[in-house]
C-alpha cells in the first residue's frame, strides 16, 4: 500500500490503479484438480493449428531433388525387386524378358529405356551428391545449389548418354 | 475469460482420445491432440538400447553406397561386368535398406502398431525371394544381373 502510494505520488504509477484493478475484477479462478487441469491442457492441444502442408511452399530445388531422390530409388528398387523375385519365381528367364521385350515397338522401348535411365543416372550422381554431404563438405546454401546444378546437368547428359548408347 | 475453455472441455472430455480415429485404408492407432503424451513435466523416457539399432546402420549403409560407386561405373568403362555378383548383392542391401527407410517413414509403427511390422517382415521375405532370383540368374546368365540388362538395354 505504501508502495503504491508512493509510485503514484511520484507519477510513476504506470497505471496501476485502474486497468489492474478492473482486470482482477473480471478474473475468477477454477478448483481444478490435476487431472482436471490436464484435460484442459489435452482440449487446448486439440485447438492448436496444424502445419501447412507441404504443398503451400514454393518448390525450389532442394526439396525437389530430395523428394526426385527417393521417388527414383523406390521406382528402381521396385522394378529390380520385380525383375528378381519374378525370376526366382520361375516367371521369366532370359529368353523370355528377351522376347518380351523385342515384342514392344521400337518408340515404346526409347520409352521405357528414357523410364529407366533417367530415374538412374539422376539417383546415381544425386548420391553422389549425398556422400559429398556425408563426407562434411558442400553442406551449405551455396553447396547445396551448386552441387544440385551439377546433378542436374550431369543426369541430363548421362541420362542422354545411356539412352542413345 | 477461462469460462469457454472449461465449457468446452466437459463436452470434449469424452472424445479426448479419439482425434485421428482413421488414417485411410489401414485401422489405425488414435494419437493424442498434439502427438504430446503426458505433460511438459515428465521426464523423457528414451527408448531401451539395442545392439541392433543405432548410427552402426547408418555408417554401414555408407559403406555400401561407397562400394556400389565403382562397381556401377566398371560395366561401362570394360563393356563388361565384373564382380557382377558383389554389385548386385550391394545393390540389394541398398534396396532393402531403402524401403525400410520408406516404411519407418510411412508406416510408422506408431500410428500402425502391428501393420509395420507386417510391412517390415514382408519386405523382409521379399529381399530373401530377390535375393534367390539374384542367385538364379548368376547361376543362369553368362554375365549375371548386369550382362542380363545389357542385353536388353542394346538389344
Amino acid at each position: 500500500m505504501l508502495a503504491r502510494n508512493t509510485f503514484s505520488r511520484l507519477g510513476l504509477g504506470l497505471g496501476v490503479r485502474s486497468p489492474i484493478a478492473s482486470f482482477s475484477r473480471s478474473i475468477f479462478t477454477v478448483k481444478a484438480t490435476p487431472a482436471e487441469e490436464n484435460s484442459i491442457l489435452v482440449a487446448q492441444r486439440k485447438n492448436r493449428p496444424v502445419s501447412p502442408h507441404l504443398q503451400i511452399y514454393e518448390k525450389q530445388l532442394t526439396a525437389v531433388f530430395s523428394a526426385l531422390h527417393r521417388i527414383t530409388g523406390v521406382g528402381l528398387a521396385v522394378g529390380f525387386y520385380a525383375v528378381t523375385v519374378s525370376y526366382a519365381a520361375g516367371i521369366v528367364d532370359s529368353a523370355s524378358l528377351l522376347s518380351l521385350y523385342s515384342s514392344i515397338p521400337v518408340a515404346g522401348q526409347y520409352a521405357l529405356k528414357a523410364l529407366a535411365s533417367f530415374p538412374f543416372a539422376f539417383h546415381a550422381w544425386n548420391g553422389v551428391r549425398h556422400l559429398i554431404w556425408d563426407a562434411g563438405h558442400e553442406a551449405n546454401i551455396k553447396g547445396v545449389y551448386r552441387t544440385g546444378y551439377a546433378v542436374l546437368g550431369l543426369t541430363i547428359v548421362s541420362a542422354l548418354a545411356l539412352l542413345f548408347a | 475469460m477461462f469460462a469457454p475453455g472449461i465449457r468446452s472441455t466437459k463436452s470434449l472430455t469424452s472424445s479426448i482420445n479419439i482425434s485421428i480415429a482413421k488414417r485411410g485404408l489401414f485401422k489405425t492407432i488414435p494419437q493424442p491432440p498434439g502427438n504430446i503424451i503426458g505433460t511438459v513435466n515428465d521426464a523423457y523416457v528414451p527408448p531401451p538400447s539395442n545392439k541392433l539399432h543405432g548410427s552402426a546402420h547408418w555408417t554401414f549403409e555408407r559403406f555400401v553406397t561407397i562400394g556400389m560407386a565403382p562397381l556401377i561405373i566398371s560395366p561401362f568403362i570394360t563393356g563388361t561386368a565384373p564382380l557382377d555378383s558383389a554389385m548386385a548383392g550391394l545393390l540389394l542391401y541398398h534396396c532393402y535398406a531403402g524401403f525400410q527407410s520408406c516404411i519407418i517413414d510411412y508406416i510408422p509403427k506408431r500410428v500402425y502398431g502391428s501393420l509395420h511390422t507386417a510391412a517390415m517382415l514382408l519386405l523382409t521375405f521379399g529381399t530373401f525371394v530377390a535375393g534367390y532370383g539374384v542367385y538364379k540368374i548368376e547361376n543362369e546368365e553368362k554375365d549375371g544381373v548386369f550382362g542380363l540388362l545389357k542385353k536388353l538395354w542394346v538389344n
